[in-house]
Order: C-alpha cells, then structure tokens, then sequence
C-alpha cells in the first residue's frame, strides 16, 4: 500500500571515483578562495559574490555546466555530480548565485523541452557568463493558485505585469524564468529584465549569503518557454529538483558544522581538560553524527532520483527537505552552544551558517508543508 | 563454485534456489486479519523455544547442505568463499519467502560466535567446532553480561581457576537469550584478578549441558522470558575449549561485540511500518498533529533502509563502511520510540485497556519491548560514546 522501501540500485548510493576526485578538487579549491576571512567580509561587489570567483568555478573546474547535455554547451555529467559540486558549495557557505542558475534555471530550460530557449540561454549558464533565477513558482504552495504574475501579448510580443517575491537573486540575475498567468493558464516565460519595465526591490534577508528580493513586472517583454500544457508539472518538477539540491547543499553545511565542532571541543580546554572528553559533549556531537548520515541519506536518495528521472522524485525530495533541514538546524544550533562564548560573536563564522540552516529550511515550503504534500504521495488520506 | 559470480547474477541464483525449497510470503493479509503480534522480544515458554528452534534448525541445515549459506567461510568448512555482503544479497531475497523467523540465538551462533571461533580459534577447535556452529547442529550463546558488568563488560567477576589440565568456573551471568537451547555458552571470564582490569581475563566455551550449569528464565518488564541467567557453579573447562589466550580475552571479546553493532539496522522497521498502516486503516480521519507524525514516521522507515543501502553500497564497491554502519543502532531505536508515540496517539485508550478489538492492546508488546533495545546490545549511553571516541576521534575520558 506504502511505498517505503526506497526503489533504486544501491550501487547508485555509492560515490564513483570521479565524482570524489570533483569532490577534493572542490575542497581544496573553496579552502584556498573561500577561508573565513572571506566569508566574513561581505564583498564590496553590486552582486554580493565574487565575480571572479564565480567565472573560476565555470571555466577552471565547470561546475556550471555538470548537469548541462554537451549539445548545449556542458559536460554531460548527470545531477550526481552536481549535487557534489552543491555540497561542498554549502560546506564552504559560497556566496555565489549557484542555487538559482544550475538548479533551478537550467532544470526548468531542460523540462520545458524547449530547444530554442536551451539553445539560447544553456551555454551561457555553463560557461558562467549568465546568471539565472526563477520566480513566481510560489515554492512554499503545492497548490500554487493563481500567479502573482500575468502575462499579455503586446504587440511585439508578451509582457510581463505583476509582481513576484522571495525571488533567488532577484536583483541581479541576467534572466528570470517566471510563472505567469495566461488565459489558457499559467506558463512559463524568459525574462531578461531591464530597469525600465521592471523594478527589482532586494530584500533585507537573514541570510545575506543568499540573497533575495521582489522583482516587478511593469510590462516587461518575455518569451514564452515551453508549451502552456506541461507548463505546471515542469514548475513542480524544477522545485523538487532544487529541493534536492538544497539538500545536497545543507548536508555540506551540517558537515562543516560538525567538523568544526569537533575540532575545536578536541582543542579547547575547560577544568584542566579538553572539553570534548566530557560525556555531554560527546553524547551531543553523536546525536549531530547520527542526524548527518540520516541527512545524507535522505540526499543521495534525492540526488539519485533527480539523476535518473525516477518517478520517485516527489517523495525523496520531500523527505530529504524534512531531513536535511532537521540536519542542518541541530547541527548549526551544536556549532554555536559548543563553542561556547566565542560561538556567540558577530567574528565567528558559526551565526553565518545558523542564518543559512534557517533560511534555507523554508526555502522550498515548511517542514509540515512537505510531510503533510509527503503522505498524499504516498497515498494517504490527508488529515 | 567457480569463481565469485556477480551480485545480479547471485541474487537470481538466488532466488532461483529459494522457489524451490520455500513459498513465497503471502502478499500483507487483509488489513485487521491474521496475527497481529507486534512483540519486540520472542517470548515464548521453553517448550515453544525448543520447537521453534528445531524448525529454524531444520532450515538453517537444509541451506547450510544445498551451499545457500556460510558465504563468506572457506569451502573447508562449507561456505562457498564469497565476499561477506552476499550475506545481505541473499538476505534481500530470502526476505520474500515464507521462512521461519531466526531468533536472536542464530545470528549470535553463526555470525558472532563462529567468526570468534574462526579469528582466534586452535585449528582443533575450528576444525570441531566451525562447521556444527554454521550449520547450527549446537547453538551458542553468550554469557557475558553480569550484574555488576553491564556496559563496564570488563569489570566481570566470574572465575576461571586453572585446575590441573582444565578450570573451574563459577560466577553468575545474565541476560543471555537462547541459553536453554544452546550446546555451548562463550563465557567472559576473570583468569587473574591481580592486573588492571581488561588484563586478566579469558574466554572460554562452555557446554551448557556440563554439571553445575544452571539456566534461569528472567522474567522481562513485558511480562515474558526472553533471556535467561545463567549460573556457574564450580563448572569444569577442558583448557581445550579456552578461546583465544590466557590474559586476551578482552580483545575475543571486542571482537565478537563489534560485530554485534554492525548486525542492527532492521531493527524496528517491520513494527514501524504496521504503525503506518495503523494509521492509514484507523475508522477516522487523522488529526493535524497525527498526519505529521505518521509523515515523520514514514520518513525514517525510508532514511534508515537507505542506511542500510549505502552500507550494502559501500561492501559491493570494495569499500569499508564508515559512519552509517556505526549510526545504525541509535536511529533504530528512536524509530521503535517513535513508533511507540504514534500508536499511542492513534488507539487513545484502547491501547491500554484491552478491548478484544484486532491491532490495539497487542501493541502494549512493542510499546513496553521497546526499550529493551536501548539497553541490549550496547545502551544508547555506550553507542554515543563509541560514535564520538570511535567515529569523531574526540578524547576519551580521563583515566582515574
């Protein structure tokens, strides 16, 4: 009656040696660029990351183009090797718009089926020259309802008028992928917006790593991506996509803040010894242990199923939200209680990543949203 | 067997072989029809446990014979020289066949002992002993655990006095399951009380049939038997049957409990997901709070079989599991505390007073054998330990 036992090759749960080789090259790489210095220091750029930084992830080790087919411009790889990619991005709390554009952007492109608009936008995404965004997929409703966005052919075309909030990078990104009402129902639409027909409002966020603002629409021209008939199932599937890599992404961050736990309770001595050898604090960091492998469990499960196009997407990226986000909030709560006083100062990067477990936890809908969307997937009567 | 056959092609060996000599489970009954026993413990009277391991034994044998066991042992002792997961390979089919249900005593017999046995084992006792443990002819319990050597397992008060070619043991175990149908008890003992505490001890086996051997049925807080203690009095060793040497019986020891961690990560599921069922089949809607739990609920089943995958996984790639295998036992027995609470919101009373009806006092078992798996096999206290000093490399506690 309940599908509970996990569908899928075990095999596929195992890391291949490429995707560890990505996995150091990516370590080493975010150690030598992204320290605490630079986390710390919010760059003095427009965009809030280091633009640089960003063109070196593309071109130097790819990691735009991971999950991009080779006819529009990536390496092929599959979204395993993007989930990797995305887990030691949020172990090091990197600041560039990645969630956005590789996630959210280039997937919605690719289930639109839309060749014209892969062909035009896909290669830029992959080489890093353009930054992307969704808004308007109402993320935290399973019953999006009707957009805040609308769209009306004008005489050269449509044009966007409403407005959309929360959007990823909403001032910044090159291109907006919206949801839009259209007589013959919600579709999507390509907007690249310029300052006169559309006014993007940043939003003061908790989690200034990931930023985010209210984008208006006062006639802005767009294209339409995609057919009016599946347009609702790609915007579903795009969000479970990033569902999934949101997890990847908190299970690197739930690991550093474990890793740094530990290494500073081996070190730091209180009543003449090390305070990691008294029992409360081991017995805590244990729990944050067990919550790290249910986490990522829960993500490989997810990544794999995005990976392979199983059918069983729904459910793995509603349970790795709950998981994941679960992980990440104990294990950033662990990473300031354990440090004690010092975990407590604006210096210490710990409250960064607390702002960033908490902000990412209602990213993509609430814990309940997605337990209650989980049981009617699973065939369960709602309550 | 020629040469290791790949995992797809053993499993439909597999399952190819199974057909033959077993049914296949019936599909889940009728929801509110068959047993509805949700017990976490087998309690059972000595009479039952006899019959119920004669059938075990029956089917242990009839794989043991036809080459569908001991996978990872040496032909010359029956098994077939396969890599240790094709244990789990064979385990994920047999699981969809109508085979007696192995009691606690089986795994201890055939995965904790007689690995022992094989590591540090005379090649007289491998040679005796291995193959009618494998083939589980003599059964073997362990009798470790005392009244005052609980999770301190090293502080053991049993004696073991040398005694011309032989020892004389005396002392008093507890909690030991199977020990009323086992032939041989691996008894943790204290050999030189004069050295620091995990010096000094020795293993040894013990026919459990062998006079001043006697076996008492502890009577657990579920109300039924399910180990036993089991006194030594003066009970007479050959040194023959001394496992490992004199003064290393910690290390036998160690190694016959770390196997014991990696053996846990079912635990709970099977009562897990009929607590599921329990709410998809209750006669009214669920509530907000009850929605969220059972979803939760449900999440763990999944997350802890893909624990169980990633630790499968990781053997096939030729790798060494790492912190999965170790977490296992500590999420599995908050999933049997959280089964424990969802029930309890969904039957209200009738979970504690029985009405008759089908499915609701019968899971008063589950929610009072529960804990006991907090506390067997390593509490939850001594899991967490372990995982900090073991996995996270923290400092272990200073020495007094």
């Amino acid at each position: 009656m309940h599908r509970r036992h996990p569908e899928l090759d075990p095999q596929l749960l195992s890391e291949t040696d490429e995707q560890r080789q990505l996995r150091t090259v990516l370590r080493d790489f975010y150690a030598e660029t992204s320290g605490v210095e630079e986390l710390r220091e919010q760059p003095a750029t427009p965009r809030g990351y280091d633009e640089a930084l960003w063109a070196r992830l593309a071109r130097e080790i790819g990691v735009h183009g991971l999950a991009v087919p080779e006819e529009y411009g990536g390496s092929g790889f599959t979204f395993a090797e993007l989930a990797v990619a995305l887990e030691e991005s949020g172990r090091a709390l990197y600041r560039g718009p990645l969630l956005p554009t590789v996630a959210l952007a280039a997937h919605a492109l690719l289930l639109s089926g839309d060749r014209t608009a892969c062909e035009r936008y896909l290669p830029r995404i992959a080489d890093g020259t353009l930054t992307a965004t969704v808004a308007g997929f109402e993320a935290g409703r399973f019953d999006a309802g009707e957009p805040g966005v609308a769209a009306e052919r004008g005489s050269g075309g449509w044009v966007l008028r409403g407005h959309a909030d929360f959007v990823l990078d909403g001032a910044g990104a090159d291109l907006v992928l919206v949801r839009a009402g259209t007589p013959a129902g919600p579709r999507l639409f390509a907007c690249e917006p310029a300052p006169g027909s559309c006014r993007r409002a940043p939003r003061r966020v908790l989690d200034e790593t990931r930023r985010q603002a209210l984008v208006e629409f006062r006639g802005a021209p767009a294209t339409a991506v995609g057919t009016a008939d599946g347009a609702e199932d790609v915007v579903a599937a795009t969000l479970d996509i990033g569902r999934a890599a949101l997890a990847a992404e908190q299970v690197g961050g739930s690991g550093h803040a474990l890793d740094a736990t530990v290494a500073f309770v081996a070190q730091r001595h209180q009543f003449g010894r090390p305070i990691g050898s008294f029992q409360a604090i081991k017995h805590r960091l244990a729990d944050v242990l067990v919550a790290l492998e249910a986490a990522r469990s829960a993500s490989v499960y997810a990544t794999v199923c995005a990976a392979v196009a199983s059918p069983h997407l729904p459910t793995a990226a509603c349970a790795a939200a709950v998981v994941c986000s679960d992980t990440f909030r104990l294990a950033t709560a662990e990473y300031v209680q354990l440090h004690g006083g010092i975990g407590f100062t604006w210096e210490h990067p710990a409250h960064l990543y607390v702002r960033r477990a908490r902000a990412a936890e209602v990213l993509f809908g609430t814990a309940d949203q997605h337990r209650a969307r989980l049981l009617g997937l699973v065939g369960h009567p709602a309550a | 067997m020629s040469g290791i056959p790949e995992p797809e092609e053993f499993r439909a060996a597999a399952r190819r072989w199974l057909t033959g000599v077993a049914r296949p489970r019936a599909a889940d009954g009728e929801w509110g029809s068959g047993s509805d026993s949700v017990a976490v413990f087998d309690n059972w009277t000595e009479e039952q446990e006899r019959e119920h391991t004669a059938r075990v034994q029956e089917w242990e044998r009839t794989r043991y014979d036809q080459g569908w066991s001991a996978f990872n042992w040496q032909q010359e002792y029956g098994g077939q020289g396969l890599p240790a997961y094709y244990e789990q390979l064979y385990r994920a089919e047999e699981a969809a066949f109508d085979v007696p249900h192995r009691p606690e005593i089986f795994p201890v017999t055939q995965a904790l002992v007689a690995p022992a046995i094989g590591l540090w084992g005379t090649e007289e006792q491998k040679n005796r002993r291995l193959v009618p443990l494998l083939r589980t002819d003599e059964l073997a319990c362990q009798l470790f655990s005392e009244t005052e050597a609980g999770s301190d397992l090293a502080a053991v008060r049993t004696r073991a006095v040398r005694d011309g070619d032989g020892w004389v043991l005396t002392g008093h175990k507890v909690w030991t399951s199977g020990a009323r149908v086992a032939t041989w008890g691996v008894a943790v003992c204290r050999t030189d009380p004069d050295v620091r505490k995990h010096a000094g001890i020795t293993v040894f086996l013990v026919r459990m049939d062998a006079p001043g051997v006697t076996v008492r049925p502890i009577r657990q807080m579920t109300g039924g038997t399910s180990f036993n203690e089991v006194y030594l009095d003066g009970v007479r060793v050959p040194d023959t049957d001394r496992l490992g040497p004199v003064g290393e019986g910690w290390r036998v020891t160690l190694s016959v409990l770390a196997a014991e961690r990696l053996d846990s990560g079912g635990l709970g599921l099977d009562n897990a997901d009929r607590a599921l069922d329990l709410a998809a089949n209750l006669p009214r809607p669920l509530t907000g709070a009850e929605h969220q739990r059972a979803a939760d609920l449900h999440i763990r089943t999944l997350v802890q079989r893909l624990m169980g995958l990633r630790v499968t996984a990781a053997l096939v790639a030729g790798r060494e599991p790492g912190a999965e295998a170790s977490v296992g036992k500590l999420y599995a027995t908050e999933t049997m505390r959280r089964t424990s609470d969802l029930v309890s919101e969904l039957l209200g009373p009738s979970l504690v007073a029985d009405t008759g009806e089908w499915g609701t006092y019968a899971w008063t078992e589950h929610l009072l054998g529960a804990p006991g798996y907090s506390i067997a096999g390593g509490t939850d206290e001594i899991q967490r330990t372990i995982l900090a000093e073991r996995v996270l490399g923290l400092p272990k506690e200073p020495v007094r």
